[in-house]
């Protein structure tokens, strides 16, 4: 949908959508943003983008044949993950293991989507379902802001969706490492994920650190037993050649929304009616985005709608859009009721 | 260039990058990954910045936390490369 920018655009940068609550922002005279000047221009970015593109091809063809599968590609549901799924089988036929993580609020429609796919698509797929009450007490801590993380990490995402993206980054790791598969892939989008990491290998070190400071809060709160299985333990820090390259393909290819559903549209994807507008899979999202909105007085999705701005991946009135269409109320409820916590009306 | 100058540009890009509020206090030695300034992704982009930033190659062997995850080891890693790279030249 593209709607023309009227007065909600009022304190938001001119040339990107940051507002004038995000950290550390300064305009200039022209009411351009700080983060805007630091930018890459187009130019320098796609030569770096081909770069990783013949890094990519010449990566494919060094793991091809190598473990049990080629790649295991991270697999929400959405649309963006979706489509990396189907370029990589059609495209680069390689063999893939698809895998989800349930948070328990993944929605019907998607897993529809998913098993309509995984059979047209011929796919190996496996679901892993996270004991609800380890959820619960996860995404409730993480909801109240400052419990698992510093508030810094609220620049880039909400806490709980860096809760929920760090057990499901976690498990695909995972099982990489017990699988032999020497690659993961996510549909990470270039306002996600800067092209600088979109092709990296896991180095067991920094990995271990990560994997401390992330698992620490976790263990305090739901305890060791719960979140084992979630984490790396010693038996896969002793097989570092299994460490996995991570690629996140859509940080290098041309990404273009509308093609993109086009391409999964075409193979028969959904779009679920029930989540917000910035998924197309998780309805845990609709509460994540209106908590955010109120403690750190900016839309969670900002600073990735304002990257697909400034590398022209996306009109600035449909981010705009975006960012002020509020999470359907009955969806957030369903999520509060599901938590076990006070329904929640956003501050907005 | 001197330790004081690689501390400020470290520190100056780690504000802009991830950290973004200029009032959160980051010590010398407190770990960007327990903080939560930086994550897999980040580390990534910390790597990218140091070689463009200081025309340094960080070897894939370099790539461990008492290099890389504080403002302190990466002031020091930092300067231990660049006076590596001056003595290569002389």
């Amino acid at each position: 949908m593209i709607v023309t920018a009227g007065p909600a655009d009022v304190g938001l940068c001119s040339r990107c959508v940051l507002p004038d609550t995000f950290p550390g922002i300064i305009f200039d005279d022209e009411g351009v943003c700080n983060y805007c000047h630091r930018a890459l221009v187009e130019q320098k970015l796609a030569a770096q983008r081909e770069v990783a593109r013949a890094r990519f091809d010449q990566l494919l063809e060094e793991v091809r044949g190598r473990g049990t599968y080629d790649v295991l590609v991270g697999w929400s549901g959405g649309k963006d993950s979706t489509y990396i799924l189907a370029r990589l089988l059609k495209e680069y036929s390689v063999r893939v293991l698809a895998f989800t993580f349930d948070n328990g609020f993944v929605s019907k429609q998607a897993f529809r989507n998913m098993e309509k796919l995984s059979d047209s698509l011929g796919v190996d797929h496996i679901i892993y379902k996270g004991r609800f009450d380890v959820m619960k007490r996860v995404f409730n801590a993480s909801a109240l802001g400052d419990e698992l993380y510093p508030k810094s990490a609220l620049g880039r995402a909400s806490n709980i969706c860096t809760s929920c993206m760090g057990l499901a980054k976690s498990l695909a790791l995972r099982l990489c490492i017990e699988k032999n598969i020497p690659m993961t892939a996510f549909g990470w989008t270039p306002g996600q994920v800067p092209l600088a990491s979109g092709i990296f290998k896991s180095n067991p070190q920094m990995i271990r650190k990560m994997q401390e400071a992330a698992s620490g809060p976790m263990r305090r709160l739901v305890g060791d037993e719960a979140v084992r299985p979630y984490f790396l333990e010693e038996e896969h820090y002793e097989r570092p050649e299994r460490f996995p390259y991570n690629i996140s393909p859509l940080a290098f290819m041309v990404y273009d929304e509308t093609k993109v559903y086009e391409y999964v549209e075409a193979l028969g994807w959904k779009r679920p009616r029930d989540t917000d507008a910035n998924s197309t899979n998780c309805l845990l999202n609709s509460y994540a985005i209106n908590i955010h909105l109120d403690q750190a007085r900016f839309h969670p999705y900002v600073a990735e709608l304002a990257g697909l701005v400034r590398e022209g991946r996306m009109e600035r009135a449909e981010a705009i859009s975006r960012i002020n269409e509020m999470p359907s109320e009955k969806v957030v409820n369903f999520v509060t009721d599901r938590l076990g916590v006070p329904r929640y009306k956003s501050a907005r | 260039m001197t330790a004081i100058e690689i501390e400020a540009h470290i520190r100056d890009f780690l504000t802009n990058n991830f950290i973004f509020d200029p009032s959160f206090q980051l010590g010398s030695n407190d770990s960007l990954m327990e903080n939560g300034v930086i994550d897999s992704t980040g580390v990534l982009e910390l790597i990218m910045w140091l070689e463009t930033n200081f025309d340094i190659t960080v070897g894939d062997n370099e790539v461990l936390p008492e290099n890389l995850d504080a403002v302190y080891s990466l002031t020091n890693y930092v300067q231990r490369k660049l006076m590596a790279g001056m003595a290569a030249l002389s």
